[in-house]
């Protein structure tokens, strides 16, 4: 080729480049939109996972020097009697609270539904129940400790009046950790109403107008129309309750302290005394892990059950 | 006019150069809450209006991270200039605390100016390890009496003459209860770390130990520990003077309780209650009249390499002014001043919560009846193991010998673990 004279590449070629740069392009754009979350990710979620799961690995001591001890602290832990309650502890708290706050969510919504016709008194009711949720954890822990106090308790007096002994609800083994559940599920279960609520309303009315035609009864319409069509709400509901049931930390530390005994002492709270009061970060960071792993797992089974799709599309 | 200008701006920022140059930042924490940390705040005040070069950044929390977050700012570079520690804790803080005598700018105590003299002997002597002072007593807090006078009188007791002896308490016990009251709560709100503290009162008032003096095993599972604990499990149960789960707190400022274990920081709450309360030692009911109690002391945190000698001073200087206007601390937070100079202010003499709580609560200090958290690296731990049993025994769900038999299980668990 001469000078001044520039060479065209073939067309199969500059084809190919027009598309990957369009791709290419597309892909970096992508990127860009997400790269502020995902460096916020990175940092505070990510970065502590990965060094948290690093942590475990040592007998962590940077004062006097730290030792790689591998997986000495999960099996010190699995050989724990104390872990061992907690984690036992956190599943049976898992178990009370994960149905008690989807059940109440999904009776409040209902109500809430069927009370759409009247807009003062939904909009009151909607406010009432969803009201708790804004509250901070320190807040209900000491409003229900105050509740179920056995002299100046609501709970207590208000069952004296019914003629029922109440228990020494914090201080029996038996009812201390169903009576965090019910001050945890007072206080998650508006935010899930809420998400119930758009769920319900999504619904076609033309569905339950064809169904009461046919002659279909109130319990037909709730198991074969608005439970199966429900199950994406219900889905992201459980996922969420069960993350939350087993990171259950600020009521029980300040409802019992892990008591009586050890009857509520769940895996946040024991990862807690590990890392804050007795120092051993090795120890609570290997704590932690199981927890993350547990989370996952009953996630995951909660999935897998339900089921990803709606019964709609 | 730019050569005014440039003066001008000259001027300012080498005004601004020897202003920055010429104050000292310090971070003062704490882990004080409520009336006592109002009070550290007033006193902080005052030394920052007396001492403009010193900028002190006072942060205060809740005492359960405090630990926690002091050895993580030591190991992340960025430690408080001066802190809090409870004379128990000295034992697992060590490492990372400046010895006071031995830092790496010279002797703080000589270079700060303070006198040990001034200090109760066993309290200075408290703050040692390895040789070294690492601490300056700022107080000693304490359990003593609460009483209800009005209470005292509708039982027929005399509300000038609260109970002092073992008969005498039951006694009082016994009326209060046929009254119609709860007679007595030993462990203000009943939370676990405090039934352990009233059952380890009635335990060293028997002359019971808690571990062996090499920390090798526990020693509070015999006769002496099962009669303390008996009888505080009878308390809730037996004996019928309260109920399990009662918060003694909420039922003596409700003026339905009679007699209430409780400490010196109780003394802002009942104040404001209203209720006609009385203040006295805690009795003596098994033999020596101990009682519970800690003592907070300042400490310097393991600073930077490079940290100067001005911000060591500049946070002895602190020190020293805390421990010499400790009445203010006792007056307002309710702990009894360390420094002797400090309890001989006329101002904390005059004042009400030294004619109505403080002198008792001092005499019992000064008599060596108050008796401290063990001194083990994990301290922690152990206490934990032992209210784990003891709160379970009270609650009815275990006899005492079981849990003191469990809990002496777990501490040597503890202690042989290392």
């Amino acid at each position: 080729m001469g000078a001044g004279r520039r060479a065209f590449p073939a067309p199969n070629a500059l084809l190919m480049k027009r598309f990957l740069t369009r791709g290419l392009r597309r892909e970096m754009e992508g990127i860009i939109f997400a790269f502020p979350y995902l460096l916020v990710w990175g940092t505070f979620v990510l970065w502590p996972l990965g060094y948290g799961v690093y942590l475990s690995l040592f007998d962590w001591h940077p004062i006097r020097g730290s030792k790689f001890v591998g997986f000495a602290n999960y099996i010190a832990l699995f050989q724990d009697v104390r872990f061992l309650n907690a984690l036992s502890n956190s599943f049976r708290f898992a178990v009370i609270v994960v149905p008690l706050v989807l059940i109440v969510a999904f009776l409040f919504a209902l109500l809430l539904w069927g009370w759409k016709g009247n807009r003062r008194l939904s909009s009151f009711a909607q406010a009432v129940f969803f009201f708790p949720y804004l509250l901070t954890v320190s807040v209900i822990a000491i409003t229900w400790r105050w509740f179920l106090d056995p002299d100046f308790g609501l709970v207590t007096i208000a069952l004296k009046y019914l003629r029922i002994q109440a228990p020494t609800f914090l201080t029996d083994p038996f009812w201390a950790l169903p009576a965090i559940a019910l001050a945890t599920a007072w206080w998650l279960s508006g935010y899930r109403m809420v998400v119930f609520q758009a769920a319900l309303s999504d619904i076609p009315q033309e569905l339950f107008e064809a169904a009461i035609l046919d002659g279909a009864r109130l319990n037909q319409l709730l198991f074969h129309i608005i439970l199966p069509l429900l199950k994406p709400a219900i889905l992201f509901s459980l996922v969420l309750t069960t993350i939350s049931a087993f990171r259950t930390f600020g009521q029980v530390l300040m409802m019992t302290e892990g008591g009586p005994g050890r009857a509520t002492e769940v895996l946040a709270l024991y990862v807690y005394w590990n890392a804050f009061e007795y120092f051993r970060i090795g120890r609570a960071a290997a704590a932690g892990v199981v927890m993350l792993f547990f989370t996952l797992l009953l996630t995951l089974l909660g999935m897998k059950i339900l089921g990803l799709k709606s019964e709609l599309y | 006019m730019k050569k005014l200008i440039s003066l001008l701006v000259g001027i300012m920022v080498g005004g601004w150069v020897v202003s920055f140059g010429q104050v000292i930042e310090i971070e003062f924490n704490t882990l004080f809450h409520e009336a006592d940390a109002k009070a550290m705040e007033d006193i902080v005040n005052l030394f920052q209006s007396l001492h403009p070069e010193i900028k002190v950044k006072l942060v205060q929390g809740r005492w359960a991270q405090y630990y926690a977050e002091l050895r993580l700012s030591v190991i992340a570079g960025n430690p408080p200039q001066l802190g809090i520690c409870h004379v128990n804790r000295l034992v697992e803080m060590v490492d990372y605390l400046t010895p006071l005598d031995a830092s790496p700018v010279g002797n703080l105590l000589e270079l700060g100016g303070i006198d040990p003299a001034l200090f109760p002997e066993a309290t200075w002597r408290a703050g040692q390890m390895n040789g070294h002072q690492y601490l300056i007593p700022l107080d000693t807090h304490a359990w003593g009496l609460w009483y209800n006078k009005d209470i005292f009188v509708a039982a027929g007791l005399d509300p000038d003459k609260p109970p002092q002896t073992y008969d005498e308490f039951v006694a009082a016990c016994e009326a209060i209860k046929k009254a119609g009251y709860y007679a007595f709560h030993p462990a203000e709100d009943a939370l676990p770390r405090k039934l352990r503290r009233a059952w380890e009162i009635f335990y060293y008032q028997m002359g019971g130990e808690l571990f062996d003096p090499n920390f090798t095993r526990a020693t509070f599972n015999n006769e002496k520990g099962l009669k303390a604990l008996e009888f505080l499990v009878n308390i809730f149960n037996a004996y019928g003077w309260n109920v399990v789960g009662g918060n003694g707190y909420a039922q003596f400022t409700a003026g339905k309780l009679g007699m209430l274990f409780a400490g010196n920081w109780f003394y802002p709450t009942v104040k404001r209650s209203g209720v006609n309360f009385g203040y006295a030692p805690v009795p003596n009911l098994f033999g020596t009249p101990y009682t519970w109690g800690a003592s907070h002391q300042l400490c310097i945190p393991l600073q930077p390499a490079e940290t100067p000698l001005e911000v060591y001073l500049a946070a002895m200087k602190l020190a020293r002014f805390i421990t010499e206007n400790a009445y203010l601390w006792t007056m307002t937070g309710g702990h009894i001043a360390a420094n002797s100079k400090a309890l001989e202010d006329p101002r904390l003499l005059e004042s009400d919560y030294w004619k109505e709580s403080g002198h008792i609560l001092n005499d019992m200090i000064q008599r060596g009846l108050v008796r401290f958290p063990i001194n083990h690296p994990r301290g922690s731990e152990l206490e934990k193991a032992i209210e784990t049993y003891i709160e379970l025994a009270v609650v009815g769900q275990i006899s005492p010998a079981e849990a003191l038999s469990k809990a002496e299980v777990e501490c040597n668990k503890i202690l042989q673990s290392g």
